[in-house]
C-alpha cells in the first residue's frame, strides 16, 4: 500500500488565475501571490499530507501559453513531460474563461491527465456569468470542480478527486483542428513514429507548424527529414490560408476556445453599469483618473509618513537609554563601541523597516489587490513611453519611494532586459523613505515646505530626463505595453498581509547583512580616527565646490549606510537639531540634493548586484555620485545668484 | 500613407480593415488581420487576439496612450503602437 500513497501534482494556468492562492490552501507554504502576469518565476513546492496520501505538490510559473517560448513556458512544459505528474491541476479564471480555454487547449495536447479547477466562481457569478460545469466536462472531457481558492472552497472536493481516480490513463480524444491542417498533423506524426523524443507524437507535429523553435532544433538532429516535410506542409498550409501557419493554428484555437465558451457561459443580460463599472470610468477618466490617482497617491504617502514620523519617534523613546545601558555593562572601549554598532544598524533597520516600510506595504498591496495598481499603469503608460518603458516600470517607482531595495526587485516584471535595467537605473533616482527624511527633516522644516516639494519636481523631472537618455544610449527596441485590466475587487486582508510579510522580509534578507558589515565597517574607521582624515580629504568637494562644512564629508560616507543617517549624524556632530543655526538655506538644499542623488545605499548597491552583476552596480554607484556633487554644486551656484 | 490618414471609416488595409485605434469609444469591429513579427503575434494569440475575434474599444487615452480593450471575455491594455498594428472591419454601420 505504501507505494500506492504518493502522488505527484503539478498546478498550471494564467497569471491572475488564483493558483498561487490554491498552491497557499494546498500546501500552507506561504508564497508571494501578485496580480502581475508572469511573476511567480521561481520554482514553489509543497506537501499535503490528506487521507493518507501524501501529495506532492508544484506550481508552475503562470503564463499565458505553451507556445511563445519564454523561459517560464519551456520550464512549465519541460517539467510537465519529463516529471510525467500524476496529475495536472489546470486552474482556470472563470471570469475569463475563453482567454484561460486557449491556454487549457494547449495543456490538453500535451496528453496528460488534467483536472480543472474552474476557479473564482464567486466572482463570476457576481458579473452574471454562469458555467455550465456538466457541458465543459463533457466537451473537454477532462474532470471540472468548480472553487473559491481565496475561501478555500472547492479544493477539498478536487484533492478527493486526485486521490480517487489516481491517475488518468484513459486515451482522450483531443480537439481537432481544421482539415488541412489535421492532414499535415497526421503525415508528420506518421513520419515522426519512432523518434526518440518523450512527447507525444501529434504535439511534436503541431509544434513543427507552429515554428516551435526548441522543438524544431530536437526534430532536426533525430530526423532531419521530417523538418523538411513540415516546412512543405506549412507552405501548402500558407498559400490557403494566407498567412503564417502558426497563426492559423492559433486562430484556429482561439476559436475553438470562443466557440466552446458560447456554448459553456451565459452571461445575465440585464446588466445595469454595476458599481464597478462606473468606478472603472472614473479612474481611467482622461481628467479624474488623474485626479484621483495623484489624491490615491498623496494619500497614501501621507499618511505613511506620518504614522511612520510618529512611531519612528517612539522607537526612539524606547532605545534611548539602550546606548547608556550597553556602556555601562560592556564597556566603552574600541570593541564594545564596535559592537555597540552593529547593534545600532539592527536598531536603525528596526526603525525604517517597521514605521515606513511595513506600512507602505500594506497600502500599496491594498491597492494592487483592489486592482488599482493596474489602472495607474494604464495611466502612466504614455509617459513611460517617453523614457523608453512603458506604464508597468510606474509600479516599481511607486514601490521607490517607499524604498529603492523592493523597488529594483519589482522590476522583474519588465518583459525585456533592456527595460528592466532602464527601470532599475531611474528606480535608484527615486527618492525613498530616508531621502523623504532628510528632505523633510531639513528643507522642509527651516527652508520651506514649498521647497522640499520642489525638489520632488526636481527630482521627477530629472529622473524624466535621465530616463529619455538611457532609453537612446540602450540599444534596442521599446516593448509594448500589455496588460490584463483586473476587474477591482473587494481585497483579500489575508492575501495582503502574506504579500507584505513576504516583501518585509525580503528587504531585511537582502538589507540587514550588508548595513551591519558595513555599520560596523564605518564605526571601526571612525573609532581609529581617520574621519577627520577623510572628511579634509574630501573637502575639496564638499567645501569648495559644494559649500558645505567640512563635516558633510564624514555624513556622506555614514549615509552610504541608509540615507537618514545623514540627519542624525549631523545632529550629532553640529551639537544641535536647529539645523537653520549652523546651516544656510542654500547648504540645506545643496546637501538634500546630494542625498537624494549621489550612492544609492547599500542595501540598494547590493540588490543591483545581485540582478545586474558587480561591473554595472559599480558604474551606477560612481556615475550616481559625480552627477550628484556636479548637479548640486550647479544648484548651489544658482541658489546664491537667486537667494540672498 | 496609412498611418498618415486618421479618418475613421476612410483608412482602407488589405483585407478592407481599419485599424484599432480608429474605433471610437464603444464600438467593436472582427479582427481581420494582426500585423506584426512571430514573437509579437503569438503573444497577442495567447491572449485570443486572432483574425476572426470580436474586440471592442473601452476607451482610449489622450495623447495616443494606451488603449483598453476587450476580447475574448477580457478586458486588456495595449498600447497605442500595437493597437494600431490590428486591423478590424468595423461593427458599425
Amino acid at each position: 500500500m505504501s507505494g500506492d500513497n504518493k502522488i505527484n501534482i503539478v498546478l498550471a494556468g494564467q497569471g491572475n488565475s488564483g493558483k498561487s492562492t490554491v498552491f497557499n490552501y494546498l500546501t500552507g507554504l506561504h508564497q508571494h501571490i501578485g496580480n502581475w502576469a508572469g511573476k511567480t518565476i521561481e520554482k514553489a513546492e509543497g506537501t499535503l499530507f490528506y487521507r493518507d496520501h501524501t501529495i506532492d505538490v508544484l506550481d508552475l510559473p503562470g503564463i499565458y501559453s505553451l507556445t511563445t517560448v519564454s523561459e517560464e513556458e519551456l520550464i512549465s512544459r519541460s517539467y510537465i513531460i519529463k516529471q510525467n505528474p500524476d496529475w495536472i491541476i489546470n486552474v482556470v479564471d472563470s471570469t475569463n474563461l475563453e482567454r484561460s480555454l486557449i491556454f487549457t487547449l494547449q495543456l490538453l495536447e500535451l496528453e496528460r491527465p488534467v483536472i480543472i479547477a474552474l476557479n473564482m466562481t464567486d466572482l463570476a457569478k457576481r458579473k452574471g456569468i454562469a458555467v455550465d460545469v456538466k457541458k465543459l466536462q463533457n466537451i473537454l472531457k477532462v474532470p471540472v470542480i468548480p472553487t473559491i481558492a481565496s475561501r478555500g472552497s472547492g479544493l477539498t472536493k478536487l484533492v478527493d478527486k486526485v486521490i480517487d481516480l489516481k491517475t488518468d490513463k484513459s486515451a482522450r480524444i483531443i480537439h481537432k483542428y481544421g482539415k488541412e491542417i489535421e492532414q499535415g498533423i497526421e503525415e508528420l506524426s506518421e513520419q515522426l513514429k519512432g523518434i526518440d523524443l518523450p512527447y507525444p507524437l501529434r504535439w511534436i507535429a503541431i509544434k513543427l507548424l507552429e515554428k516551435d523553435k526548441d522543438i524544431r532544433a530536437q526534430v532536426s538532429e533525430l530526423k532531419p527529414q521530417v523538418i523538411e516535410s513540415s516546412l512543405r506542409i506549412m507552405e501548402e498550409l500558407e498559400e490557403i490560408h494566407g498567412h503564417d501557419s502558426p497563426l492559423v493554428i492559433a486562430d484556429e484555437r482561439s476559436l475553438l476556445a470562443s466557440r466552446i465558451t458560447r456554448e459553456t457561459v451565459r452571461i445575465a443580460k440585464d446588466r445595469k453599469l454595476s458599481l464597478n463599472e462606473r468606478l472603472e470610468a472614473l479612474t481611467t477618466h482622461k481628467v479624474t483618473g488623474y485626479l484621483i490617482m495623484i489624491l490615491i497617491l498623496g494619500g497614501m504617502f501621507l499618511a505613511v509618513f506620518s504614522f511612520g514620523n510618529w512611531f519612528s519617534e517612539w522607537l526612539d523613546s524606547i532605545f534611548l537609554g539602550w546606548h547608556d545601558l550597553w556602556q555601562d555593562r560592556v564597556g566603552t572601549s574600541f570593541w564594545p563601541a564596535l559592537g555597540w554598532s552593529a547593534i545600532e544598524s539592527v536598531l536603525a533597520l528596526v526603525q525604517i523597516a517597521f514605521p515606513y516600510i511595513l506600512p507602505f506595504y500594506i497600502l500599496l498591496y491594498l491597492l494592487e489587490d483592489w486592482g488599482y495598481i493596474a489602472r495607474i499603469s494604464f495611466l502612466m503608460d504614455k509617459f513611460m513611453h517617453k523614457m523608453g518603458i512603458h506604464g508597468k516600470a510606474c509600479v516599481s517607482f511607486i514601490i521607490g519611494l517607499g524604498c529603492n531595495v523592493p523597488g529594483c526587485l519589482s522590476c522583474r516584471i519588465m518583459e525585456s532586459k533592456r527595460e528592466r535595467f532602464i527601470t532599475a537605473v531611474l528606480v535608484t533616482l527615486v527618492p525613498c523613505s530616508a531621502v523623504s527624511v532628510i528632505v523633510f527633516g531639513l528643507v522642509g522644516k527651516y527652508v520651506g515646505l514649498l521647497w522640499a516639494l520642489g525638489l520632488y519636481i526636481f527630482a521627477a523631472v530629472l529622473i524624466f530626463i535621465v530616463g529619455k537618455i538611457a532609453s537612446k544610449l540602450m540599444i534596442g527596441e521599446p516593448v509594448e505595453l500589455i496588460m490584463s485590466m483586473p476587474d477591482y475587487k473587494t481585497p483579500n486582508i489575508k492575501t495582503i498581509f502574506s504579500q507584505t510579510w513576504d516583501s518585509l522580509k525580503e528587504f531585511i534578507y537582502i538589507a540587514a547583512p550588508i548595513v551591519i558589515v558595513s555599520g560596523v565597517l564605518i564605526q571601526a574607521i571612525n573609532l581609529a580616527g581617520w574621519m577627520p582624515a577623510i572628511a579634509s580629504v574630501m573637502s575639496p568637494v564638499t567645501v569648495n565646490w559644494l559649500g558645505l562644512p567640512a563635516v558633510t564629508g564624514i555624513l556622506l560616507i555614514f549615509g552610504i549606510l541608509r540615507k537618514e543617517l545623514i540627519l542624525v549624524m549631523l545632529a550629532a556632530y553640529l551639537g544641535t537639531t536647529n539645523f537653520n543655526e549652523v546651516l544656510t538655506s542654500q547648504q540645506m538644499i545643496t546637501l538634500a540634493i546630494v542625498s537624494m542623488f549621489y550612492v544609492p545605499c547599500v542595501a540598494t548597491i547590493s540588490v543591483l548586484w545581485k540582478e545586474y552583476g558587480w561591473r554595472k552596480a559599480l558604474v551606477i554607484t560612481l556615475a550616481e555620485t559625480a552627477f550628484a556633487i556636479v548637479l548640486a554644486g550647479l544648484v548651489k551656484r544658482v541658489l546664491d545668484i537667486f537667494m540672498v | 500613407m496609412l498611418t498618415q490618414m486618421h479618418h475613421r471609416h476612410g483608412v482602407k488595409d488589405r483585407k478592407d480593415g481599419i485599424n484599432l485605434t480608429n474605433l471610437d469609444d464603444g464600438q467593436s469591429g472582427i479582427i481581420v488581420s494582426v500585423m506584426g513579427g512571430e514573437m509579437l503575434t503569438k503573444r497577442l494569440a495567447d491572449l485570443g487576439i486572432t483574425t476572426g475575434k470580436e474586440v471592442k474599444v473601452i476607451r482610449k487615452t489622450l495623447f495616443s496612450g494606451p488603449v483598453q480593450i476587450e476580447v475574448a471575455g477580457s478586458k486588456l491594455v495595449i498600447g497605442w503602437g500595437l493597437a494600431s498594428k490590428i486591423m478590424v472591419k468595423s461593427n458599425e454601420r
